[in-house]
């Protein structure tokens, strides 16, 4: 119940946020207020989108701790692909930051933290199962949607700050992408997309 | 970049999840893939963004300069490297199928032993190099020989360094086609070892004596790229060039004149030309010249005429036209490469030299000296010293004895006599399937190494991405032998700190005095990042002056090639596509129709019309063919461009290892060439031959369908002296069908409605409208725009069976037709032939699903995803440019499967790979076209003219090809197509094409 | 002749009485005997072998067919034309004849308009089996979707899909409405599942003065609406070829020239079906010679049209003066299709000229025989406009000659086994003469005895 309310706040902070964006012309992830502390979340079916390696948390990193998109997927405004993160990335804030909290279904971040930790000493790059895919004969160009259309990632990844688990926001069919390239009047060329 | 082989550690994880690549399957937005992250990070790639590499193509010996282009740790595509002084950013057919030499399913995986029972097993390097180290323990230093291909920089100088520390001086350097006549005859005129650089493009009178310049001989790109600076019609103008060869070879289908001189007589029709040139006192020939006048005196026009077949007023007209000069003679080719053609080169130098060309088009000293200080003799050696059990440990890089020299020679024997033989090679070609163990070396992309095509040219290659494999650099590994055998070796490369000798090391050690030679006084640092950088560096060494030597009229005395009676010559040339054999394990070469024949998948024997009549044999047949030293059992294949005592063969398939895509496709000529080293220490590439039916008969696996064009205008072209005229539309009296007089009312009519629809119905372009123009006059019909598109598009390799059913995948195609024949001299034409991208296209409309369909930049697009398959468009498409996926060519299992892994990493992952059942075609590079968009929009800039580089276009060694935009007046490609030399195949169509074909001018002498 | 009452004056004089009518057709209703269920056997195996040979084309592509470049249509859309096309007689005999109240029709137009109902179901799956990807060829029907994608309306390929369809659904129609009275009529002769049958699709016809005023009207305006299907569905089958730019295929002359042909081969297979059939079901009575004579100067007809055609096209290639038109032409007749091209001219042009002798229009045998080559020149010249057409093309360098592969002959095959089941299937199950309507042509006995 109590979630519900926050979620409508947040749905009218999102909407204010996405304004704020456009102007400033660059996306960013929209902070909640900053007090928000993304709650306590266990890794089960009950969650929507696929299980990861790793119960990554969205929630907390880009919801709490405000962390920056881009900070992140760093390519998504010059290249096709945002790109995720390389584990050394990782390892740049959890060599310190372990984790901590209670421990629900015997685990809890700290575990999760310790996943990535071996993965990274180990060499075992994490096959994390993606969630937003297009078919091979779609050619998506994220920095043109990011830098000239201005778009914020949530527009088409919705409210992922506050995702304990990623899952797909929008249909990423093609209907859905045309609809948005009519509304605001951008180029329909089938060959813009399909090469 | 400069330890980028660590830092590219695990590009690899992330190559393998994008190899499996984009199949037109699966059209669901669900489906589970995997992402996988980098563990590191790598500074200098980014997902998405491709990454440019410069580096040095190691195909042939020209020394190409390459940009190596990296996607996701994945090199997918070779382009030229600009600044390279050799190729100026252009490739040939061959350098662009380079990495599918890289991504080969075939390629070694890793070190190899020979077990008792005669097969290899796997094992790993540490015991390999161990059992180099036994190997080599004991065995008196000049008992250790080391064969090479042509190899001249800091590797060739690793070997001879080893060798010596081993107390061995036996470096062979070997390779198919050396130019041993040309060197000899060099020695003997001039006293110089060496070959001469051809200033082609200073001449505007060129005279090949079978010089094959276009194709395989020294530099293709180079003389391809000087040629057309010299024959092109630019402004009016244009050189003249005339081929003597009894073969009409690629060059010689680009020749004003084609002399079909009788095999062998080049030599006589050349010093005739010189006699002439004497005799009439028709240009400054040096005074010392007049030591020849004895030995020109027997060649007369006449007499030349008599050995030649010629027309002796041809040959003073020729002669007069050369002396007219600025011009230059080329000795080369099989010219050079049959029992007497020391003196044909000679010939032909003595003819530079009394035209007065040495020094001024025929230039030594600048060091043109490709294929190297190698010659067939130094391999005749080697055997010989195996036979006689002189050789206890040999090793082999780069060089396949075993298959591409003279079969007789018997290698394969005489290396069963030799205690231990280690291969370096990269395939299990045959001379490794003969050795002991493999240590298969490193890619030409995976290496750090140098290259020295010529004196003062230094180039550079660095590895673009992780191995594919668990290979070695063959440099380290010698490194690491000296390690294990300790002793001098020892001493000399692994010293204090044993890790720190690599061959890298070696490599800018050595890099260290080219830096002080070339007199750079920067940090080595920064003149090695720089180096890299631009793939090297090179400074244009002096022009040397020569003199005749005493006694140089002697090596013209000659002793004429003449085939027994009832004996047919053979001239065992080298094939454009596969060379001496080394390319035959590429699919893309196998599939690439030849320039000249348009065959594919194998090889074939070439007679003459009237000659096949008269033998009763017709294209298709199976003959053998049988010289005193063998017999080889090929398919016929008729071609007009053949004098009619001689046949023709190409070198270079016939493999009996060397993998799938080689092996056992065709006959390997070299099973018919005598083994006996000529007078020039070279291989004779004519034989005396008998041909002989064998009733057999198959459907040619060739591309090419008719080879006239029915008088419709497809490869136009006029002479000279009508295109000075300004008379642009000569051919058409000359060619066009005689359109009767009551159908000219309607005509016109017609014309003027065509006049009418110029911006045809929905397709008025006000931006952007792209389009092509091509210019026949510069195009050679070389084909490497045909694999550059292989290579960018993604186009699958169908086999030999789909292409006898035409369904073979070339977007571009070079369409060759023959004009005159018979009577009139035999003339070829080309037309790349690519989707026109009509502006009133008649492929759009009969679309049901509009999947092809027309682009607000006026391309003919074509939605792969969206295409059912009814292929009306293909029906109703004019130029027959649309091709259809009859199979599966990229699903794994399926019958026609084009992508063995790892082969599948080459697939460019900004272009969709078609499934079954699709129409697919040339929509001008367009993933180029958005990309160059994209990053325009970025920047925030315009688009400029030339931003946008088509693959074809890229590529062409003549620039024939330009790209861009016509509807801004300033582009390079609209101010070419309004030249009035431009027209449009099929006009009358009212098709609006998009690319303008300016029509070829011949300079041919008016009758 | 009669002179003196006699209970069935009728049979005296070869007129069947209206009871020998219902017992004679009805009689073709009754359980099939062996010879039939062998021949269903064999049908049923050809088609499970065109099956077969389809199910292998659409898992390795359609590569598997014999197609070589630039021969792009071959074997699939010949016999798509070729099925189109026969099924256009049924509709002209039971429909225009109609119209114009022609009598002889009656005995025969049951089995012609059975067969163009079939035959459109068999034509109909050949642009499918022909399309590359057959798993989207739903792509081919403008339906709403997500995407927003439309068909092209410009495409004479979509005009097909609409031509086919409704030519379907009016046969369809128009066959069942005809059948309804029958059904009636055999409803009460037959027992077991039959009658089942018949009581459903009798839609409970009682044959009420109403429903009879009813049925008249609603078969005339059915027979009304077919009639420019005749004409309109093979134009717009000629048209596919026709609009394209393909030598040998722009041609005007195609939409007349396409539609005499399908008639010509229409009316050729009803004589292939009426032959067998006759025999079999005893039906000399009602499917008399002067019936055949009358196909017979159809066909004679329809068959000069034809050959009229090829001569204009000859002429046409000539006169116009390109080039490219002239030598698309000399290859049709000369090039590596000659034996196509001449065995059409011959059995579609020269053979039917037997037709002028009536000795022949009434000699059943050598009008089966006749019609199989008809047949099969009709089926060969929509092979050689297709194929030999696109083997030589605008472009030199890309004329290739095309052999149909054991895919292609075997769908072929299938394609008949279908059709044939179809038939077969009807023939035992419906009555393949009309009752209604041959009682209506034979003269009340009343008459006769008045006369006398």
């Amino acid at each position: 119940m109590s979630r519900a309310i926050g979620g409508a706040a947040l749905a009218v902070m999102v909407a204010t946020g996405a304004l704020a964006a456009q102007q400033q012309q660059t996306s960013s992830a929209i902070p909640p207020d900053s007090n928000w502390t993304a709650p306590t979340s266990i890794d089960t079916a009950a969650l929507k989108g696929p299980v990861q390696p790793i119960f990554f948390r969205h929630d907390i990193h880009a919801g709490q701790y405000q962390i920056d998109c881009k900070y992140c997927h760093s390519y998504a405004e010059i290249s096709m692909q945002p790109g995720i993160p390389s584990l050394k990335a990782c390892m740049g804030c959890h060599l310190i930051v372990s984790g901590s909290g209670p421990l629900v279904s015997d685990s809890n971040n700290a575990h999760e933290i310790q996943k990535l930790r071996d993965a990274y000493n180990n060499n075992k790059p994490i096959e994390w199962v993606q969630v937003h895919t297009l078919p091979p004969f779609v050619h998506f160009p994220h920095m043109r949607h990011v830098v000239n259309a201005g778009l914020i990632c949530q527009e088409c990844h919705g409210q992922i700050q506050t995702m304990p688990r990623v899952y797909k926001y929008s249909s990423l069919k093609m209907g859905w992408c045309v609809s948005c390239h009519e509304q605001r009047k951008v180029t329909t060329d089938c060959t813009a997309c399909h090469y | 970049m400069s330890d980028g082989m660590n830092r590219r550690k695990f590009l690899k994880v992330l190559g393998v999840t994008g190899g499996g690549a984009a199949a037109l399957a699966g059209c669901s937005t669900d489906h589970v893939e995997k992402l996988i992250p980098y563990l590191v990070p790598v500074e200098d790639q980014i997902p998405g963004i491709a990454t440019y590499y410069a580096s040095t193509c190691r195909e042939c010996a020209a020394g190409c300069g390459v940009h190596v282009k990296v996607r996701e740790g994945r090199a997918i595509k070779l382009e030229g490297n600009p600044d390279n002084p050799i190729n100026q950013g252009r490739l040939c057919t061959r350098a662009q199928t380079a990495l599918q030499g890289t991504y080969n399913p075939d390629r070694m995986q890793g070190p190899m032993a020979k077990g008792a029972d005669g097969t290899f097993k796997p094992i790993s390097w540490d015991d390999a190099i161990a059992k180099v180290a036994t190997a080599l323990d004991g065995v008196s230093g000049d008992k250790v020989w080391f064969l090479t291909g042509n190899e001249r920089g800091s590797f060739a100088e690793l070997v001879d360094e080893w060798l010596r520390a081993l107390g061995s001086s036996h470096h062979v350097t070997w390779e198919a086609f050396s130019y041993e006549a040309a060197r000899y005859a060099n020695r003997a005129l001039f006293g110089l070892d060496a070959l001469p650089t051809y200033a082609m493009d200073q001449a505007k009178y060129v005279l090949s004596f079978g010089a094959d310049f276009l194709e395989t001989w020294h530099s293709p790109i180079e003389y391809a790229r000087e040629f057309t600076a010299s024959h092109a019609f630019q402004n009016g103008k244009m050189g003249r060039f005339v081929h003597v060869e009894p073969r009409m070879s690629l060059t010689g289908m680009n020749a004003d004149e084609w002399l079909p001189a009788a095999a062998g007589s080049e030599g006589a029709v050349a010093l005739a030309m010189a006699n002439v040139i004497m005799g009439e006192k028709l240009s400054a020939t040096p005074a010392d010249a007049r030591r020849f006048e004895d030995a020109l005196k027997e060649y007369t026009p006449e007499a030349a005429a008599a050995r030649s077949g010629l027309d002796a007023d041809t040959i003073r007209r020729v002669a007069r036209e050369f002396a007219a000069g600025p011009s230059v003679a080329l000795p080369g080719g099989v010219g050079t490469q049959h029992p007497d053609a020391h003196a044909t080169a000679a010939a032909v130098m003595v003819l530079n030299y009394v035209a007065g060309n040495i020094g001024k088009t025929v230039v030594f000293g600048a060091g043109a000296t490709p294929a190297g200080g190698s010659a067939y003799t130094d391999l005749v050696n080697l055997v010989e010293a195996m036979n006689a059990g002189r050789v206890q440990v040999l090793f082999v890089h780069g060089a396949n004895p075993v298959f591409a020299a003279p079969q007789a020679l018997k290698v394969a024997d005489a290396l069963g006599k030799v205690k231990f033989k280690v291969s370096f090679a990269r395939f299990m070609d045959e001379t490794a399937a003969d050795c002991d163990l493999i240590l298969p070396d490193h890619d030409p992309y995976e290496q750090w190494n140098d290259f020295e095509p010529r004196d003062g040219v230094h180039l550079l290659q660095q590895p673009v991405m992780q191995p594919v494999f668990t290979t070695r650099q063959t440099g380290d590994v010698l490194i690491d032998v000296a390690r294990e055998v300790g002793g001098t070796l020892q001493k000399q490369f692994a010293p204090a700190s044993p890790d720190a000798a690599t061959y890298k090391d070696y490599l800018q050690g050595r890099w260290k005095t080219i830096q002080r030679t070339v007199g750079n006084h920067d940090p080595f640092d920064t003149f090695w990042r720089n180096a890299l950088k631009q793939g090297g560096v090179w400074s244009t060494p002096r022009a040397q002056p020569v003199r005749l030597v005493s006694g140089a009229a002697q090596v013209l005395a000659t002793a004429p090639w003449a085939p027994p009676k009832g004996k047919l010559t053979l001239i065992a040339y080298p094939s454009s596509t596969v060379y001496d054999g080394r390319g035959a394990n590429r699919p893309w070469l196998q599939e690439m129709p030849d320039p000249v024949t348009k065959m594919t998948w194998g090889s074939w024997v070439e007679i003459h019309p009237e000659t096949a009549e008269h033998l009763g044999i017709a294209e298709g047949d199976i003959v053998d063919i049988t010289s005193e030293i063998g017999t080889v059992r090929v398919q016929v294949y008729v071609y007009p461009g053949l004098r009619p005592d001689v046949v023709a063969m190409p070198t270079g398939q016939g493999h009996t290892a060397y993998g799938r895509y080689a092996k056992d496709r065709g006959a390997n000529v070299f099973a018919l060439l005598d083994a006996k080293a000529t007078v020039f220490g070279g291989v004779s590439h004519y034989a005396a031959v008998t041909l002989e039916g064998t009733g057999d008969h198959v459907r040619l696996a060739k591309a090419e369908g008719g080879t006239r064009q029915l008088d419709r205008g497809i490869a136009q072209a006029i002479t000279l002296a009508a295109a000075t005229k300004g008379d642009y539309r000569a051919w058409e009296a000359q060619e066009a069908a005689p359109i009767p007089e009551r159908v000219k009312a309607q005509q016109e009519s017609w014309q003027e409605h065509v006049d009418r629809g110029k911006d045809y119905g929905p397709y008025k372009l006000e931006t952007t409208r792209w389009g092509m123009s091509i210019d026949l006059s510069k195009c050679t019909g070389c084909s490497a725009c045909v694999t550059a598109c292989f290579a960018e598009n993604n186009l699958p390799v169908v086999g030999p069976d789909l292409v006898r059913q035409h369904r073979q995948m070339h977007w571009m195609r070079i369409e060759r037709y023959f004009e005159g024949g018979g009577d009139k001299p035999l003339e070829a034409r080309f037309v790349p032939m690519l989707c026109q991208q009509c502006g009133n296209a008649p492929c759009e409309p009969v679309c049901p699903v509009f999947a092809a369909y027309h682009t607000p930049d006026g391309l003919n697009g074509q939605v792969y995803n969206r295409c059912v398959g009814t292929r009306y468009c293909s029906n109703n498409c004019p130029y027959k440019v649309r091709y259809f996926n009859w199979f599966d060519y990229s699903k794994k299992g399926d019958p026609y499967f084009a992508w063995p892994e790892p082969m599948n990493w080459l697939l460019n992952p900004d272009v969709t790979v078609r499934g079954k059942g699709v129409m697919e075609k040339c929509t001008f590079c367009i993933q180029r076209i958005r990309g160059a968009q994209h990053e325009a929009k970025l920047k925030g800039v315009p688009l400029k003219d030339g931003d946008i580089l088509t693959a074809c276009q890229q590529t062409c060694p003549t620039e024939a090809i330009v790209f861009g935009n016509l509807t801004d007046p300033g582009s390079r490609v609209s101010l070419l197509s309004e030249q009035r030399r431009g027209y449009k195949v099929l006009e009358g169509l009212n098709t609006k094409p998009a690319v303008t074909y300016l029509e070829k001018v011949r300079n041919v002498v008016e009758a | 002749m009669a002179t003196t009452a006699h209970p069935e004056p009728a049979t005296q004089q070869g007129q069947p009485s209206y009871h020998d009518v219902t017992r004679d057709i009805a009689a073709t209703l009754g359980n099939p005997g062996r010879g039939y269920f062998i021949l269903m056997a064999f049908v049923l195996t050809v088609l499970a072998a065109g099956i077969i040979a389809l199910l292998v084309q659409i898992r390795y592509g359609l590569g598997e067919a014999g197609y070589e470049p630039p021969v792009m249509w071959g074997v699939y859309i010949t016999s798509f034309v070729f099925w189109v096309g026969i099924a256009h007689s049924g509709t002209l005999i039971s429909a225009i004849l109609y119209l114009f109240r022609s009598a002889w029709r009656t005995a025969v137009y049951r089995t012609a308009e059975a067969m163009t109902v079939f035959a459109v179901m068999t034509a109909g799956l050949f642009p499918l089996i022909h399309i590359g990807r057959i798993w989207y060829f739903y792509w081919l029907i403008p339906y709403p979707n997500q995407r927003g994608l439309w068909v092209n309306f410009k495409s004479p390929l979509l005009w097909d899909v609409f031509a086919v369809s409704t030519y379907f659904t009016v046969s369809a129609t128009f066959l069942f409405v005809g059948l309804v009275p029958d059904i009636a009529a055999v409803r009460d002769h037959v027992t077991g599942w039959r009658k089942k049958l018949y009581r459903i699709t009798g839609l409970g016809w009682r044959g009420t003065d109403q429903q009879w005023r009813h049925f008249g009207k609603a078969y005339l305006y059915l027979a009304a609406l077919a009639t420019p299907l005749v004409l309109s569905v093979h134009s717009v089958v000629s048209w596919d070829f026709a609009m394209s730019i393909v030598p040998g295929w722009h041609e005007t002359i195609f939409a007349p020239y396409f539609v005499a042909g399908a008639i010509y081969s229409g009316v050729a297979m009803v004589v292939t079906l009426l032959v067998p059939m006759r025999k079999a079901f005893k039906l000399e009575r009602y499917i008399r010679l002067e019936h055949f004579d009358n196909l017979a100067k159809l066909m004679l007809l329809t068959g000069m049209i034809v050959g009229y055609s090829y001569v204009v096209e000859w002429f046409m290639a000539w006169y116009s003066g390109n080039a490219v038109e002239r030598a698309s032409a000399f290859y049709r007749q000369f090039g590596s299709y000659w034996w196509g091209a001449w065995t059409m001219n011959i059995c579609n042009c020269l053979l039917p000229l037997f037709l002028w002798f009536k000795k022949v229009r009434n000699s059943i045998p050598a009008l089966f025989v006749l019609s199989l080559f008809v047949n099969l020149g009709m089926w060969m010249e929509r092979f050689i406009i297709i194929v030999s057409s696109l083997a030589h093309e605008y472009e030199p360098y890309w004329m290739h000659h095309y052999t149909p592969s054991w895919v292609d002959w075997t769908i072929l095959a299938g394609s008949f086994a279908w059709f044939f089941m179809w038939f077969l299937l009807f023939a035992k199950n419906f009555p393949t003469v009309s009752i209604v309507e041959v009682k209506e042509i034979i003269p009340f006995p009343r008459k006769e005895r008045a006369r006398a």
